[in-house]
Order: structure tokens, then sequence, then C-alpha cells
């Protein structure tokens, strides 16, 4: 079965066709513009641009990737209803909701957090042993999830202020390290010494599995202020010791408490080298007996693969969604399901 | 909590703790009436989604607020509300990323700014400045720098 997937949430938009067989999903092809330049351009995001970004790149990238053979190419349409930016999000599930319609193909609506879950199983060898529990870091998310199957989700902790992707751009603006700002201040820890500075581990001894990441850019802010702009290698990699520290030790604290039979990381800061290598180990150190996997790098960042791959798991359940009134939801908590069966 | 400094029409309040922001935060929900708009400006890391967060849950809000910098705009009903105040939701905006006051309408926050069953609060609000009403409760806060 192959499906097509449709991602606009955020700064990118994204098409792919993924191929599904029982429990395993194939990247067949994968089609990504983004946004970000724009944004840059205009310093920040300007929403109306942003919908008009996604409409004007949409309609060429489907003639690209669907080619002459149109409609034979997939089986069903996979999109991205929310979470995100509504007039992003609205683009994509308008394009979705009128190709179901037009080649009577059903419609799937996936949240975007279970599409970066999901990529956890795209191209991979190793196929995903429920209860899953999902490590989710991005720009606008920092959770832990229990997956108990493909759809069936409980968040178990998520963050009270920020997100932690959130927070690398806020101290990549503090430190005048630019946009997008994660990268950057991975980038220059590279060079820095992660034990220099003793950041807040915030959170750690909370005795649930929230997180916390406002009062550890403030206290890079202090840091900065107190003794200026030095050593700013040391400042990245010490800021990020403490983010990663939190976010591996709450997810193990986790494992303990719902015994998952495999454990995953997901989300944009899954890019990052730290932190997969910090969780990994501390996973096979820790938790022996309990599968670690984690997503190829190249689907980490936003994408439509990981949309379809999710979709064609919801389309094996039956859950899929009415192409008549489908409506995004740029606040869909993964778990809360109105947008579907 | 560092010490912070809040002004609005009055002079500054100083706060030093998480419980005096949030004496400070539940004392002002308690004067809404519904339609307020409070705008925030502040550097980076003063308080503002902390503020927000006192603020939000002292009017009643059950769900988490957390920092809508992706989304925007973020919406929490407000349960439990004095019936007849009608005011039943809450309604947080992250200017951060926004880049121009029309986007403001783009997201539909119109249909929220100023209207009786809502009180909103803008993070970062000096980059929306011109489509906020005349009425919109400017609420600066500032780090006091440690000696």
């Amino acid at each position: 079965m192959r499906i097509l997937g449709i991602e606009s949430s955020c700064d990118e938009t994204a098409l792919a066709i993924v191929e599904g067989r029982g429990e395993r999903t194939k990247l067949v092809r994968s089609l990504v513009a983004s946004q970000v330049a724009i944004h840059k351009k205009y310093g920040g995001v300007v929403p109306e641009v942003a919908a008009r970004s996604h409409a004007e790149a949409l309609p060429a990238m489907l003639d690209e990737l669907l080619g002459k053979t149109r409609s034979r190419t997939f089986d069903a349409v996979a999109v991205t209803a929310g979470p995100g930016l509504i007039t992003s999000l609205r683009v994509g599930v308008d394009a979705a909701r009128a190709l179901a319609f037009a080649w009577q193909k059903p419609l799937i609506a996936v949240n975007h957090i279970e599409g970066h879950i999901a990529a956890n199983w795209l191209d991979s060898k190793i196929l995903p042993q429920f209860p899953v529990l999902a490590l989710v870091v991005s720009g606008g998310h920092t959770e832990i999830i229990l997956v108990r199957d493909h759809g069936a989700y409980e968040m178990l902790g998520a963050t009270r202020d920020d997100a932690a992707g959130e927070a690398f751009d806020k101290v990549a603006k503090i430190l005048g390290l630019g946009y997008p700002g994660g990268p950057a201040v991975s980038k220059r820890a590279e060079a820095g010494n992660p034990i220099a500075i003793a950041f807040p581990r915030p959170m750690l001894a909370s005795g649930d599995l929230d997180f916390s990441f406002s009062g550890l850019k403030t206290a890079v802010l202090q840091h900065v202020q107190n003794h200026g702009r030095r050593r700013v290698a040391d400042i990245c990699a010490s800021f990020q010791a403490a983010a990663v520290d939190v976010l591996v030790k709450k997810t193990i604290i986790a494992a303990r408490q719902v015994q998952p039979k495999t454990i995953v990381l997901a989300g944009g800061v899954a890019a990052n080298t730290v932190l997969r290598t910090t969780l990994r180990l501390a996973v096979s150190q820790q938790l022996p007996g309990i599968q670690y996997i984690e997503p190829r790098l190249a689907y980490t960042t936003d994408n439509a693969g990981m949309i379809a791959a999710a979709g064609y798991y919801l389309s094996q359940k039956g859950r899929v969604s009415d192409w008549q009134t489908l409506e995004p939801n740029a606040q869909w908590e993964i778990g809360r399901d109105e947008n579907r069966e | 909590m560092r010490t912070v400094t809040i002004t609005g029409k009055k002079k500054p309040v100083v706060v030093t703790s998480f419980a005096q922001m949030e004496r400070f935060a539940s004392t002002l929900a308690k004067k809404m009436r519904g339609g307020e708009v409070l705008a925030l400006s502040g550097t980076l890391g003063a308080g503002k989604t902390t503020f927000t967060q006192f603020f939000g849950k002292a009017l009643g809000v059950k769900s988490r607020i957390t920092s809508p910098t992706f989304t925007l705009m973020q919406v929490h009903r407000i349960q439990n509300a004095k019936r007849e105040m009608r005011i039943t939701d809450f309604v947080h905006i992250d200017a951060y990323r926004l880049r121009g006051a029309k986007s403001l309408v783009a997201i539909g926050a119109l249909d929220y700014i100023g209207e009786p069953h809502a009180i909103t609060v803008i993070e970062w609000a000096e980059r929306v400045k011109k489509v906020l009403p005349e009425k919109t409760m400017w609420i600066r806060l500032e780090m006091v720098k440690s000696e």
C-alpha cells in the first residue's frame, strides 16, 4: 500500500510517498522545500507569507512527485492536521482533502508529533515492540509519551514552560549565534568544556516526568551578564550538557516506571549528537533488555515521509478521517483525537 | 528566582520570589472583568511566561500554560469562571517569532483580543503594537542585575 504524505505545519513544505507492507514502511520518494530563508529575510514569521509559500510550493511539488501516473501513484492521503501554525496547517489539510475527494482515496489525519515518533520505524530494520516510550524533543515540544500501540498515546510528562529546542534557540540569541539557534549552539559546544559551568538541572528531583527549560535559559543569561560572552564554546557545551542530562535522566526514570519494551527518540532535536549518544549509552547501561531506536538523521527534521508512515499504520487500524469535515487543529494534543475515527 | 520589577501605569513593583510573582499575578487576575488585553514587554528571561502562567492559573485555567512560540497563539478554556462574567477563554499569544502586527489578524487573534469572553496576554507585545486596542494594559518586566 502506498501513502502520499503532506506536511505543512511549520517552516517546511513536504511531500512524500511511503510504501507500507505488514509492519514495515519504506520511503519511496521525499520532497522538502524550506521557508527558513524567507523568514530570515523578514526577521520573523509572517503567517500570511508562510501560508502563501506553502500554497505556492505545493502544486509544483505534487506535479514532480506524482508525475504522469498521477492518482495511481498512491492509495491513501495522510496529512498533518496539527499541532502547528493554523494558517500553514490549513494549506496542507485543504490540499489533502481535495485530493482525497477528487481521486476517491481514504484521508488520514496525522498528529505532527505522532509523525516524529513514526520516523523511527521508517526504513528501520528494527520493528517496534510495544509498549514504546518516546522522548520527543523539538522546537515546540518536550514530551515523554507512552505509545501502547500505533495510534494509542499517553502523555506522561511535558515541559511546563519552554521546549528544549526553544531554549537552544534562545541561548543562541543570548550568545549572538543567529537563527536557527539549536544547531549553532551544538556546533560551538563541540569545542567547549561541558563541565566548565555548573548550570542547573531543572526539575530533576521534581518527582514527576515534567520538564522546565525557562530557568536554564535564564541561568545562561545571568552567566553572560556577570561574566560576559567570553568562552562561548564552554557556555554552549555546559548548557547543552545540562539540557541533555535532564532529558536523558527523566527518560530513564519514566522507563523504570512504565517498563517499556522499546525506547525511541523523536523530534528535530533528535539530530543532536550529544543527546543521541547519551541516551543510547544510558539505555544500554542502565536498562538492559530494552531496545533503543533512533530515527535516521534525515528523518529528524520536518518531512512528509514520517507523516505518510504514521498514516500507513493508522490506516491499517481503520483510523481514517472524512474529507468533508476534516479541519486543522493548531493545538491538537497527541492522544486526544477529535479529528478521526 | 531573580529580582524582577514590574511596571504598569503605577510605580514599579519589585518581585523577588515566585510566591510574590504569584501574588502579584493573582491580585491582577481578580480585577479582570472580560475583554482585557495585557501586553507584556521585557527582555529574554525577565519572567513573562512565569507571570502568564500564574495569571492564567489565577483566572481558572486548568490546562498547562506553556510558551506558544511555534503555534503563536494558545487558547485555554477557563473553568469555573464567575458565571456573571462569562469569561470563557484565556488567550496566550507569543509574538517572539512573529513579524508585523498584521500577522495577528492572520492567526485569528482578533476573534479574541478585546472580546468580552476573553482575557488576552501577549508576550513580546512591542512587536505587534499597532493592532492592539487603545485600552491595552502595558506591563514591563525587567530583571534587576545582581550585584
